[in-house]
């Protein structure tokens, strides 16, 4: 894949690595009670916009109070998806030692189980980032974005897949973890912990949701059941295209690349940061936009320092951009629309094969030079010892 | 699908999962930040200066406060630049009186005393825990008694005084109170009141450091002992106060029934232990592998590398911590035994890593 940034040397990669360490440091050692008051706003913002949301769609009687209660609804969602429960799952919060913001305790308004969601997300994705067959988020197994995976007519189909994904994406999420799980489980032990078992925990959540936002609710609002159903279904639906939209900018906008395992072998913590700024794209956008995005908007920030509270990538970001620019390493960022607009033309793209790839995305360099190998890492991302084969058909 | 219909095989945590104690905590905590279905809170309700670095803290808990004896303690938590911060005070008032009240005196180094003294103002929400401890006075109460309080540990013996006086007490009870200087006499005001109005009641103030005309001064020996109490042997004991004081407490009344409390800062349980390496411990929840030192406990030396588990007391009293090790040793820092390398649920606050760890974390 073609890469736009310097290709820097060893020394060069370490030095650009220790910069970004004492930026975290000393972001971090302000954390306290700002970002405490922060969330604990989110948190109630997002219980009074169920509650209003909830009592306006059972309530309403024409559509203006429907279609406001479902918004207001939607965003509740939202906000508990991104900005209070994937912070807080990624344990940004942990310090404050409040059970309600506490990544151990903590659990989310979607089909996913939180804890599942943490292994692959958090333990997963994060540390494989844009790894090709290990970042199992990388096109979530269906989508072909990049030559690296071979293409296969199926592949021609997946602008419609991926439609289809972003309506349910919840589901994708959900059903996606649990497969992880058992794939990421050593072969030896699959069959103590079997496939199966994962699967309950995801079809235990299911039935939970299912059934407070389409029976419970529903139920509580008697004849008029069949307008909370709507209202909840819309309010998951919209959800769904958000946080679709938010975090496939995060990765798969034209210019974020991809590498494979042989790269990261033995990769340094400096090369980590760097791998995470190369796989990972920004949006612009205000204040409200950020938070709306749990801050995924800076995915650069975020992947660099994850148990960051969110709200602080908005300080780390013009100096990461600074100590990007630098180096000479291209810092991807751009307008929702602009991003959004390159992450499906990356998509439509490579539906199609190579060569036709190729000349829709331009020139492109098949992988990032295999980086230098380093005599003592000081932190190392582990392989497994025997390659697994996972099919990403 | 062994789980479906789940409802049905477990409705209650069905209910769980609607978080009905959550939503009642937020909307009656808008209503009024004392009020709560899950957490004792407590308003400060007024605050009575003791001495130049202690001062008194009288609360006004919620409906959840569920008593306590005297003698008793209660965990306290605040929140300091953002963190919960959890420590353990005697309750140095009466059970029957309408309000609670803590005296916390002030600690070198002492995170919660300091903050409690310095920022705590009348109207605040602290956060308490059930009431619990040893210390109290037995169902059958001996005919004589010996109170031996160092400093701040005059809290609890100044409830069980009053709890004395409650019971129409008609034995004879004798306080010795050490502390520092005149000044450092806590709630001074109210055991002279007790001792004017009780019989049977009497105190001696013992000045360690800075004598005074019209004191007494010196340490506990076994002279000063037998000064005051000459007919110890018929004595029960109660001790409260520092670590040093309490050892030398239990070494000059050994034989006799001495029931003792001791109150230590976080982290002064840990033996002075010094380790050359590290070890591993792997956090199996969070795929994390951490390098420590072993010289004090895994909380703290987690939370000096960015990790924060959960904890309250951070001294082995309130079970916050307690994780599953799934392989490995640590060390029980309260008793300095080793433990088994199998798994178990160990309590991070008071453990020390032995070697190579894997916690569930
Ligand atoms: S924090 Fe209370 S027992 Fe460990």
């Amino acid at each position: 894949m073609r890469t736009i940034s310097k290709k820097l040397n060893k020394e060069e990669i370490e030095a650009f690595g220790k910069e970004v360490d004492s930026l975290r440091e000393e972001v971090m050692a302000k954390v306290g009670k700002e970002d405490a008051d922060h969330i604990r706003f989110i948190y109630k913002t997002y219980r009074y916009t169920e509650v209003l949301g909830r009592g306006l769609i059972h309530f309403s009687f024409e559509p203006i109070s429907f279609v406001a209660g479902t918004l207001l609804l939607s965003i509740s969602k939202i906000i508990n998806n991104m900005e209070l429960g994937h912070n807080v799952l990624h344990g940004q919060y942990d310090w404050m030692n409040d059970p309600k913001f506490n990544s151990r305790t903590f659990e989310w308004d979607i089909v996913c189980n939180a804890h599942q969601w943490k292994f692959y997300h958090n333990y997963m994705h994060h540390t494989y980032t844009n790894v090709l067959n290990k970042d199992h988020d990388y096109g979530y197994n269906f989508t072909r974005l990049t030559e690296g995976q071979k293409w296969k007519p199926v592949h021609l189909t997946q602008p419609f897949t991926n439609l289809f994904l972003a309506l349910n994406f919840q589901w994708g999420i959900g059903a996606h973890g649990y497969r992880v799980e058992y794939l990421e489980t050593p072969k030896k032990l699959r069959k103590k912990k079997t496939l199966k078992d994962y699967k309950a925990v995801f079809f235990k959540k299911i039935e939970l949701q299912m059934l407070k936002d389409y029976i419970l609710f529903p139920a509580l609002a008697g004849l008029n059941f069949p307008k909370v159903i709507l209202g909840n279904l819309l309010a998951n639906l919209i959800r769904n295209l958000w946080t679709y939209a938010v975090i496939f900018c995060g990765h798969f906008t034209e210019n974020a690349e991809s590498f494979t395992t042989e790269e990261i072998a033995g990769e340094t913590k400096a090369q980590w940061y760097l791998r995470q700024l190369k796989g990972s794209s920004n949006l612009e956008g205000n204040n409200l936009f950020y938070t709306m995005t749990g801050h995924l908007s800076h995915q650069i920030e975020h992947h660099m320092f994850p148990d960051m509270p969110a709200k602080r990538y908005r300080e780390v970001a013009p100096r990461l951009k600074e100590i990007c620019a630098k180096y000479g390493q291209h810092y991807n960022t751009g307008s929702f629309v602009k991003q959004f607009g390159s992450v499906w033309k990356r998509i439509i793209a490579y539906s199609f094969p190579d060569h036709i790839a190729n000349k829709v995305m331009g020139k492109r360099k098949k992988y990032l030079e295999p980086s230098i190998v380093l005599s003592q890492p000081s932190f190392q991302v582990s392989l497994p010892t025997e390659e697994k084969t996972i099919s990403l058909t | 699908m062994k789980t479906f219909p789940f409802i049905y095989n477990q409705p209650k945590e069905f209910l769980n999962f609607l978080q009905p104690k959550e939503w009642a905590d937020f909307l009656l905590g808008e209503l009024n930040p004392r009020f709560s279905v899950t957490t004792t809170k407590a308003k400060v309700i007024d605050i009575k200066e003791e001495t130049a670095d202690a001062k008194t803290f009288v609360l006004k808990p919620n409906w959840l406060w569920k008593g306590f004896l005297s003698g008793q303690h209660v965990p306290v938590t605040v929140e300091i630049a953002g963190r919960r911060v959890t420590r353990f005070y005697s309750l140095s008032s009466h059970p029957n009186e309408k309000y609670l009240q803590i005296t916390v005196k002030r600690q070198k180094g002492g995170l919660v005393s300091n903050f409690l003294n310095q920022n705590t103002k009348k109207g605040d929400i602290l956060d308490l825990g059930e009431a619990s401890g040893e210390f109290v006075l037995s169902k059958e109460l001996p005919k004589e008694l010996l109170l031996l309080a160092g400093g701040s540990g005059i809290t609890p013996i100044h409830s069980i005084l009053k709890d004395l006086q409650a019971l129409n007490y008609n034995g004879k009870v004798t306080l010795l109170y050490f502390v520092r200087s005149v000044d450092d006499i806590i709630l001074k005001s109210s055991i002279d009141l007790l001792e004017k109005n009780n019989q049977w009641l009497t105190v001696q103030y013992i000045l360690s450091d800075v004598p005074k005309e019209g004191y007494v001064s010196g340490f506990l020996t076994k002279e000063i002992l037998d000064q005051y109490v000459p007919n110890l042997k018929s004595t029960s004991v109660y001790v409260c106060g520092p670590s040093p004081m309490q050892t030398k407490a239990l070494s000059l009344l050994e034989g006799l029934p001495v029931k003792s409390e001791l109150f230590l800062l976080p982290g002064q349980n840990l033996t002075n232990v010094k380790k050359e390496g590290t070890v591993d411990v792997y956090l199996s929840l969070s795929h994390k592998t951490i390098q420590v030192k072993g010289e004090r406990s895994i909380l703290d030396e987690l939370e000096e590398q960015g990790i924060y588990p959960q904890s309250g007391c951070r001294m082995g009293i309130c079970h916050t911590c307690v994780c599953k090790k799934q392989a490995g040793s640590v060390t029980d820092l309260s008793n300095g035994e080793k433990s088994q390398l199998g798994e178990e649920n160990i309590q991070i606050c008071v453990s020390r890593a032995e070697s190579n760890l894997e916690l569930e974390l």
